[in-house]
């Protein structure tokens, strides 16, 4: 959603770069509302399909575990984009890369999920079980290559001196925390229900 | 501009008039087809009902068109028109004229209507028809007849029926024009309409005709059959004549 | 040159999307056939190698060295087409994306078109003469989702986007990069529909219902992944047109003093960017249930064919009027600016247009009266849907009292506007009894419903589309196109229009249902009927082709405002300079200033200003 930055057809011609960042965080934003149209529908899918039932097989440890480091790394991600703000380049990079590593250990978690899941994709509650996990894990892999792509932005110089030229990362620290408010509402859905 | 919206009155009244000769005496009885069912009445009667409550909108917009092409011709000349902008109490009227119009006709003939099409008294007659791919089941469970890929759909006259419509493998539906009513045919679930045919039919008319009516593939044009409706007498020799060619086989 | 034309935009994302298709599947078949399984799937190799390919395509297309650099660190390079080449390659500039939106889907309308007039070829006789089921399966199913795409892109994606940043007085979308790479999604959904069909086609229509869906030929898949891709064109531009006019619209231009035509691509932005991923997503399902073995809508594996049609027509519904708000706002532009009037009752127009938003999104579940949903669902969404007449209602007083008392001047696109005015009004009338539970028991599915929505979206959103393609044609090219050609093509198209779908609705009502190759001997005097008028319907393009082609090469030259128009595109030359306006216009009044107000379209630049504030 960066797009408004670097192009002479751009906004650029009457915009300051504060109405720029409220044009990105706007865009941004609307992205969040569509996004969570497709998970609201996988959800209502599942309580269309499966009631309020959830079999005992799920795994409840390993769900809280992972519940746990996903949402601790919205903590990290959120120390890595006030240090790029500030104009702490350093700390920020490594705080991206801490959390893109939590993010990668979430989603091995859910590898690990799929492969011990005593229900098939084609039963009932496979189906929701495995698509919403699937459409999530899917969130965030594409948010771990983009934080990954951000640490490389921030090594390339291009957020030094923060303010709103720090918005790529915190376009992207955003997102992050949009997945991982997706999760707190499937995690319940998922695991706990009965 | 008197003038112009006299002429508009006049061309309104007379398209409304006219539709409205239209719809009574061509429409209502050369469009549908044959009704072959007590409960065809509420189904035609509300598509008339929407048809007499149309014509005077219908009216209106022919008019004004009409007269607007006719009187109000520029020709991309320096000359404007009035400075009109509407902001005044024609919107107005026009915003509780059109509420009030679809408010009755959310009434009648939409929810009552709708009430009438749901009542139905204890049927005399169950079947079930199933859709597969490309061809009906039809089940008599009170007489224990059972026909899978039926030539036809065989129904008493005056006999409340009511049909259970399933599917066993994809999505069809059930249509029979003559009785108007139709009930797609979904994999998992069954689901009833009821219907009493009325009057003696046979499929030379294509209004008599079972035809699914829901996409489904190659054989969906094709997935159609000639009904009969009959006396209850000849309807009760043919169930015996069903019965003993299945047990012949 | 050979050297120059392998670097051409289009054969660079060709080729990469060749090598992203061609190693995705490769490494599926690899580890298929470590895992015991028959290398090549089509159904899995396409889900999984098509993503791949499409990444491949837009990066060699442009996206690469225009942005993609940037992701990682680097400096994206600078903008380099000219000419007519800006328009073969990734370019950030509203004006070519929208001249390439248009083109594009007028070619696909006139593919689609070509396809209608091969099935009412088919349709001409009772028994099959042209095609087998199978195939007018296809040609039905590809006619339909192509016609789909057409009415939801060309009017918002081609006019909104040369339109909308003009008609603001700004310089360009707020995401200029990230609208050429909506458009550049475009050609792979078009490619793929044409694969799907050499393949042999899918036959489930443009609905694509399970579990047809799930069970038919492997052309499915594609259109599947066709579709999801046009969803995401279709809501990345949607949020690119909200930020446009929330944030860059000149000083002075309040939402009030907005064009009607602005006001319909931010009423059809709202509904393509909030409901369009229900579609992909029901898509995305059925993909999951075929690849995966998932059963969203397979009744063994306690999934239900209901939920499909729900989330389809949450979307579906809505879309209906992605098609048709851009033409409420296109025909009452047209209607406003050729009768020399101010647009009537503009408020209550705009006003109308957002409540047919609010309301688009909780009516869906007419479509399924037929469907054996609950019946405790019926009643509301009865009373639900006739709801929408009410600001329909309000486009018509609009639309009539601009007109009343104007100067109309009869110009091919004030014709196609009157027209969509006469054939949306039968739309919508026809569409009430659609919305009426006992009548539709009877019509669902037949032909009354086909002439129903082809009065609403070609009668109506097709026709203001014409509409548009004639009046902004000499802005977009900077030549006139040829007035004589144009009005054959209107009276060609009006009245084959009106002879093909008037039939309709009385042969649907007599008993003849949709989708079918082939029916009773009953209705095949009015489908012969059906099929000539076809026919003059389909021979009014031909005009219609010709004139553009001929009129875009060599037309005269055109001035920069033809039509004594108000609005601010047509204060800039024709076509406009590169970045719009040297100077951002200030805005003082509405853009209507008709009659005794002052004459303010007859200022140069800038001259919106004082005089034409008579409205609000
Ligand atoms: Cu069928
Ligand atoms: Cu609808």
């Amino acid at each position: 959603m960066t797009a408004a930055h670097s192009t002479v057809h751009g906004a650029e011609g009457h915009a300051s770069p504060a109405r720029l960042l409220r044009m990105n965080r706007m865009g941004l934003w609307l992205f969040f509302a569509s996004d969570a149209l497709v998970f609201a529908l996988l959800l209502s899918a599942r309580f269309y399909l499966d009631g309020l039932h959830t079999p005992p097989e799920v795994k409840q440890i390993l769900g809280l575990v992972m519940t746990s480091i996903l949402l601790l790394s919205s903590l990290t991600a959120y120390r890595a984009e006030t240090a790029i703000e500030h104009g702490n380049i350093a700390r920020g990079r490594s705080m991206l890369l801490l959390t893109a590593v939590m993010g990668s250990v979430f989603l091995a978690g859910v590898v690990m999920e799929w492969m011990l899941a005593e229900f098939s994709p084609g039963d009932g509650y496979g189906t929701a079980f495995f698509s919403m996990t699937g459409m999530h894990a899917g969130h965030v892999a594409s948010g771990v290559l983009l934080l990954l792509m951000a640490r490389r932005q921030a090594s390339a110089g291009k957020f030094d001196g923060g303010g709103t030229r720090a918005w790529g990362a915190s376009g992207i620290v955003m997102y992050w925390h949009f997945v991982d408010v997706v999760w707190v509402f499937f995690y319940p859905v998922l695991y706990l229900i009965h | 501009m008197r003038r112009d919206m006299k002429l508009m009155l006049a061309v309104w009244v007379a398209v409304t008039a006219a539709s409205l000769a239209v719809s009574y005496f061509v429409l209502r009885t050369l469009s549908f087809p044959t009704p072959g069912a007590a409960e065809d009445g509420i189904i035609d009667d509300a598509f008339m009902a929407l048809t007499y409550m149309a014509t005077p909108v219908f009216g209106l917009v022919i008019a004004v068109l009409f007269v607007a092409m006719l009187r109000f011709r520029g020709s991309g000349g320096p000359e404007d028109g009035a400075p009109i902008r509407g902001g005044g109490t024609i919107p107005k009227v026009w915003f509780a004229v059109t509420t009030v119009l679809a408010v009755v006709l959310i009434v009648y003939p939409g929810l009552t209507g709708l009430i009438a099409i749901r009542q139905h008294a204890k049927p005399d007659l169950e079947i079930t028809a199933t859709g597969s791919m490309w061809q009906w089941t039809v089940d008599y469970p009170a007489s224990g007849v059972k026909i899978a890929g039926a030539k036809e759909l065989v129904l008493p006259v005056n006999q409340h029926i009511q049909v259970n419509v399933a599917s066993k493998d994809i999505l069809h539906s059930f249509w029979i024009p003559a009785f108007r009513q139709r009930m797609d045919a979904v994999p998992g679930q069954t689901s009833s309409i009821y219907i009493t045919p009325d009057r003696i039919g046979d499929p030379s008319d294509a209004a008599y005709r079972l035809q699914c009516s829901q996409l489904c593939g190659v054989g969906h044009a094709y997935m159609a059959m000639p009904v009969r409706v009959v006396s209850q007498d000849e309807f009760k020799a043919w169930l015996v004549s069903q019965q003993k060619t299945a047990e012949a086989r | 040159m050979s050297h120059s034309i392998l670097r051409a935009p289009i054969v660079r994302g060709l080729f990469w999307a060749v090598v992203g298709f061609v190693l995705a599947a490769a490494l599926v078949g690899g580890i298929r056939t470590a895992m015991g399984l028959d290398f090549w799937n089509t159904t899995v190799d396409w889900v999984i190698a098509y993503p791949v390919a499409l990444l491949g395509w837009l990066m060699g297309v442009g996206v690469w060295p225009q942005w993609g650099r940037e992701w990682l660190g680097g400096k994206a390079e600078p903008y380099a087409l000219t000419g007519w080449q800006r328009y073969f390659g990734f370019s950030p500039d509203h004006k070519v994306i929208g001249i390439q939106y248009a083109v594009t889907f007028i070619v696909l309308f006139l593919l689609a078109g070509l396809a209608a007039m091969l099935i009412r070829i088919e349709l001409a006789q009772p028994g099959l003469q042209l095609f087998t089921s199978d195939q007018y399966n296809a040609a039905m199913s590809f006619h339909g989702i192509t016609m789909v795409a057409v009415a939801v892109a060309t009017l918002l994606g081609g006019f909104g986007n040369y339109l909308v940043p003009l008609m603001i007085g700004a310089r360009d979308m707020a995401f200029p990069r990230l609208n050429a790479l909506s458009y550049w999604l475009v050609p792979p959904v078009a490619i793929l529909l044409v694969i799907a069909v050499g393949m042999g086609g899918w036959d489930s229509g443009w609905t694509a219902y399970p579990p047809l869906s799930e069970v038919n030929k492997e052309g499915q898949v594609l259109f599947n992944l066709a579709v999801i891709t046009f969803g995401v064109v279709s809501i990345l531009g949607g949020i690119n047109f909200l930020v446009t006019v929330t944030y860059m619209r000149a000083p002075g231009l309040t939402w009030f003093r907005l064009p009607i035509f602005v006001w319909g691509a931010i009423s059809a932005s709202l509904i393509s960017f909030f409901f369009t991923q229900a579609f992909a997503a029901a898509l995305l399902m059925v993909l999951l249930d075929r690849a995966l073995g998932t059963s969203f809508f397979r009744a063994s594996g306690g999934g239900s064919a209901l939920l499909y049609e729900h989330i389809f027509w949450f979307y579906s519904h809505p879309a209906v009027y992605v098609m048709v708000l851009p033409g409420f706002g296109a025909a009452l532009e047209i209607l406003s600016h050729m009768s020399k009037k101010p647009l009537f009752a503009y408020r209550w127009a705009a006003g109308a247009m957002l409540g047919i938003v609010a309301l688009s999104g909780i009516v869906w579940a007419h479509h399924m009266f037929t469907s054996g949903m609950d019946p405790a669902l019926h009643a509301p969404f009865l009373v639900l849907t006739e709801l929408i007449s009410i600001p329909t209602g309000l486009i018509f007083l609009s639309a009539l009292g601009t007109i009343w008392q104007g100067k109309l001047w009869l110009q091919t696109p004030m014709l196609f506007a009157l027209a969509f005015v006469f054939n949306f009004l039968l739309g919508g009338v026809t569409g009430i009894y659609l919305a009426d539970v006992p009548t539709d028991l009877h019509l669902h599915d037949t032909y009354f419903v086909v002439a129903h929505f082809h009065y609403t979206i070609v009668g109506g959103e097709i026709f203001a589309l014409f509409a548009a393609l004639y009046y902004w044609f000499p802005k977009f090219t900077g030549r006139m196109y040829s007035e004589r050609l144009g009005k054959i093509h209107f009276w060609m198209m009006f009245l084959g229009f009106q002879l093909t779908f008037i039939p309709m609705f009385r042969v649907g009502i007599q008993g003849m249902n949709r989708r079918v190759a082939d029916y009773p001997a009953a209705y095949g005097e009015y489908n012969l009927f059906i099929s000539f008028a076809a026919f003059l319907l389909g021979a009014s393009f031909l005009f219609f082709t010709w004139n553009m082609l001929a009129s875009w090469f060599r037309g005269p030259a055109a001035a920069a405002n033809p039509w004594r128009a108000s609005t601010l595109e047509w204060q800039v030359s024709s076509p406009p300079p590169e970045h719009n306006f040297d100077e951002i216009p200030v805005i003082t009044g509405d853009p209507y200033g008709y009659g005794g107000a002052g004459p303010a379209h007859n200022r140069p630049l800038g001259g919106l200003a004082a005089g034409s504030e008579g409205g609000s």
